[in-house]
């Protein structure tokens, strides 16, 4: 049950097989991996820089996390967040999730990035090569949200 | 009390955080509308206060909620993680 924020690049195989190894008498492991896109909708994107408020970050993921939990029956989870600056194609996010059965994982590690996208206190910043732009947060991001969590 | 920025807002003030004193109890609106009276950097970036958001010792509130001298007060542009 971790949460890890760094500014390096990591292999994500390296992650799911150790906790697919951790979590052996798990029926399910779901994972997630959110990455840079090479483009937006006007630009081809150099890189972005992400910047954190890592206390809040701390808190509020685990709060989430907290009420996921009572909310579906999870053997294990990790939470990495990369911040920094970041390149197409890198990993900006990977969540795994260990369950008995393939519902509660699924479900836990969708509900988790969608809280995450609202309330974990990352910005990100996109950089091309004439200017920058921060990014806004979207309003389809708040769509899916149960804000009665 | 400390007062930290982050992202667009740290870049239109030009500093991530500051100290202010504050001697009783009052509504982040108030500290707001002190910061704004400042010079027309301050009162350009909190133009539209209610774009923003705001976090006392790293918990959600609104521009309402009061805050002492012993606080951390966070106020940046919505998060866009993930």
């Amino acid at each position: 049950m971790k949460i890890i924020f760094q500014k390096n690049k990591f292999i994500e195989s390296d992650y799911i097989n150790k906790f697919s190894l951790d979590n052996k008498d798990s029926g399910a492991i779901f994972s997630f991996i959110g990455k840079v896109r090479p483009k937006n909708q006007n630009n081809n994107i150099l890189s972005i820089d992400i910047e954190l408020y890592e206390k809040m970050a701390q808190v509020q993921i685990k709060k989430i996390i907290n009420k996921l939990m009572k909310k579906y029956l999870i053997d294990d989870y990790l939470v990495i967040h990369r911040y920094g600056k970041v390149k197409p194609g890198e990993n900006i996010v990977l969540i795994v999730v260990a369950s008995q059965h393939r519902k509660e994982s699924f479900r836990f590690g969708e509900e988790l990035m969608d809280w995450l996208k609202v309330k974990a206190t990352f910005w990100k910043k996109e950089n091309f090569a004439n200017g920058s732009e921060w990014v806004n947060q979207k309003e389809t991001d708040r769509e899916f949200i149960d804000f009665s969590l | 009390m400390k007062i930290l920025y982050f992202a667009k807002l740290k870049q239109l003030i030009g500093k991530s955080e500051e100290t202010i004193c504050i001697e009783r109890k009052k509504k982040i609106s108030q500290v707001i509308n002190e910061l704004k009276k400042r010079n027309d950097v301050y009162n350009f970036a909190f133009k539209e206060t209610n774009s923003l958001q705001y976090a006392v010792n790293c918990e959600y509130v609104d521009l309402d909620t009061f805050v002492t001298d012993s606080d951390e007060l966070a106020i940046f542009p919505p998060v866009s993680g993930g």
